[in-house]
This record gives C-alpha cells, structure tokens and sequence, in this order.
C-alpha cells in the first residue's frame, strides 16, 4: 500500500511539474527526501490580497495511506489569516481532514489552500484572536496581513510604523518576532503590547 | 434502473464485456454469482481504518468490536453489490483510475459507480470502505442500496 502512496505522488510531481500554474510561478513543489513522504510546496500570495507578492512555504507530508487519507499540510512561513495558525501554520480546510477525496491531488491542494488565502473562513477559524480581528476591526487586519507578508513571506508593502513600534519592543529586548505577534494580536497598540509582555 | 437489474448477481469478474452486467439474471453461472457469504469473502484489504498501517491491521482486526465487525460485513456487503465489468479501451471513459493514477488495460476489472465514474476494483473498495462517496464526483454511493443494506 505504501507502494500506492509512493507511485502517485511520483506521477503527480509530474503533473505539477507540467502545470499551466508552475509556468505562472503561482505554486511550485519540491522534494524534501528521497522516499517521497515528504515534500515542500510553495504558494504564491493570490493578487488583489493581502498576501499579495509573497511566497509562502509549505509543510506536506504524505500518509502511508495516501490517497485514502489526505496529506498532512502547514505553513511554514508565518502568517496572518484567520484559517491558519499564526503560531504553528495549522491549516483548517475541510478537504485536508473530513472531506479529502481520493481523486484530489498534491496541485488541487495547492490551488484550494491558494483559494484560501483569498477567501477566509472566520466563521470556522484555525486562530481565533485573528478571525477576531478580521471581523471587528477589518482593516487593522488587512495590515497586520500585508504586514506579516512584508517580513516573512517577501511581500513588497513596509509599514514603518509597525516596524518604529516592533523596534521599540526590541530595544526592551523582545524578540523581534514576538514583538509582532504580541502587536498584533493587540491591533499594534504598543502601551497594550508592552503590559502584555510585562505584567 | 441501470441498476437495479444488475443487483445481486455481477460479482463475476470475467464477464466478457460491460454489457454482460446489463442483462441481468443471463450472466448466473456456477458459484460465482449471487451474493456470496460476506464472511468467507476475498480477505478484507489492509486498508479499512484511517489510522491502522498495514503492520497492525490484522491485529485491529481482531481486536475490533463485534458492532464495528457487523458494520463492516455489511459495508463489504453493500460493495460488492456494485457492478464490475472490464475494462474495453472505449476512448469515451477514464483512460487511468484517478485513485492510483495508473492507466486502466483492456480487460482489465473495473468496478462502476452509480454515477458511471469507474475504478480499479481493488482501489475503489480500498476507498469506499473509507467513504461512501465517489471520489471523482463526490456523489453519494446510491443513497437507496446504503439505506436498504445498513437497516436490514
């Protein structure tokens, strides 16, 4: 059976090898060792998101039951999404757990985790403080969002002032990346951030 | 209706074509039609439980609750009414199962779904004891047999 879950996964690296959306640079997929379970997909942030002109990596590890199972799949590049754990990249996307079909495949992954980031879910959220954030104070989302992007997945939007307020955090000895989570789980109030961290 | 009059009696595997399963009660011969005694069945595959790997399987199967047996006696039950045929290289279907990726041989067994979508027999019931749901379509494994074969 694993010899199942090793043959299809070799056919289809090459079928996203030849896919229009690799010759696009929108997803890409590497191996990571040679018995084929693990591998390393790659995403790049839809246009007209937050997420936009970022790449984000991710984590796919490949049953033995595959494809009776679905893959197991998390970011590795940190992110800001209401579907996605901001601390461990954990996906909530209902074709990874109850609703996998044999017949989807490493690149229907992909696409409908790319569907995702353009898309959210907050009714049926992975990181709860951020689908808070994403209903109550939207826009405050859309640039922590833009933000997280900026500083971790190469995305072209800087925002010097969350930067002024995550090196001030810094200074007191923070590192940088709890400074940005705790600022932006407090929707970069620093005074909040700062009792946060301190009390 | 396609069907309906193929149940019960295509479990043969050597039908000469597809067609063979239309015509209903024509296919009997000898002890391979009928619905067979679901106990003495083909050993079950190694597959049933999400989390068992091949290793333990035998050993779960053993330890498995005589409610959960019961169950899955009467899914095996259920998938064994669906049809097989072979495989007869009209270019108008699947050219490979979507479940092993592996392009069908003429002649080769293939089990059909209700909604014509075919498979490998042994991939498609690898499956179906998963989830009873045509993994291309996404359709429900005809609604009807589930119902009449789990209450009785």
């Amino acid at each position: 059976m694993a010899n199942m879950a090793v043959s299809r996964i070799k056919r289809e690296f090459k079928e996203v090898m030849r896919s229009e959306e690799i010759v696009q640079c929108s997803i890409k997929i590497e191996l990571v060792n040679d018995s084929w379970t693990e591998l390393r997909g790659e995403i790049a942030g839809p246009p007209d998101t937050p997420y936009e002109g970022g790449k984000f990596v991710l984590e796919i590890k490949v049953p033995e039951t595959y494809p009776f199972n679905p893959p197991k799949v998390r970011f590795i590049t940190r992110i800001w999404h209401p579907n996605i754990s901001s601390v461990t990249g954990a996906i909530c996307l209902d074709i990874l757990k109850d609703n996998w079909a044999a017949a989807m495949t490493l690149r229907t992954v992909l696409l409908s985790l790319q569907a995702l980031l353009a898309a959210a879910e907050p009714d049926d959220p992975q990181d709860a403080v951020v689908a808070y954030q994403f209903k109550d104070k939207h826009e405050l989302f859309v640039l922590t969002a833009r933000h997280w992007t900026n500083a971790y997945a190469g995305g072209p939007h800087t925002f010097p002032d969350c930067d002024s307020k995550i090196q001030r955090l810094k200074d007191m000895g923070i590192d940088e990346h709890d400074a940005r989570a705790v600022l932006s789980k407090e929707n970069w109030n620093l005074e909040k951030a700062t009792e946060c961290l301190f009390s | 209706m396609l069907l309906g009059c193929t149940m019960g009696n295509c479990l043969k595997i050597n039908s000469p074509d597809d067609i063979s399963l239309l015509r209903g009660s024509e296919s009997i011969s000898g002890q391979d039609s009928g619905p067979m005694p679901i106990y003495q069945h083909e050993p079950l595959p190694q597959m049933f439980y999400p989390a068992s790997s091949a290793s333990h399987s035998a050993a779960s199967a053993t330890n498995m609750s005589e409610e959960d047996q019961i169950k899955i006696a009467k899914r095996i039950g259920l998938v064994q009414h669906l049809p097989i045929g072979t495989y007869d290289g009209n270019l108008k279907k699947a050219r490979e199962c979507v479940i092993c990726m592996v392009e069908f041989c003429v002649d080769e067994a293939v089990r059909y779904l209700p909604c014509m979508h075919i498979y490998h027999v042994h991939c498609i019931d690898d499956w179906l004891m998963r989830s009873l749901t045509c993994p291309s379509c996404l359709e429900p494994v005809d609604a009807a047999l589930l119902t009449s074969y789990e209450t009785t």
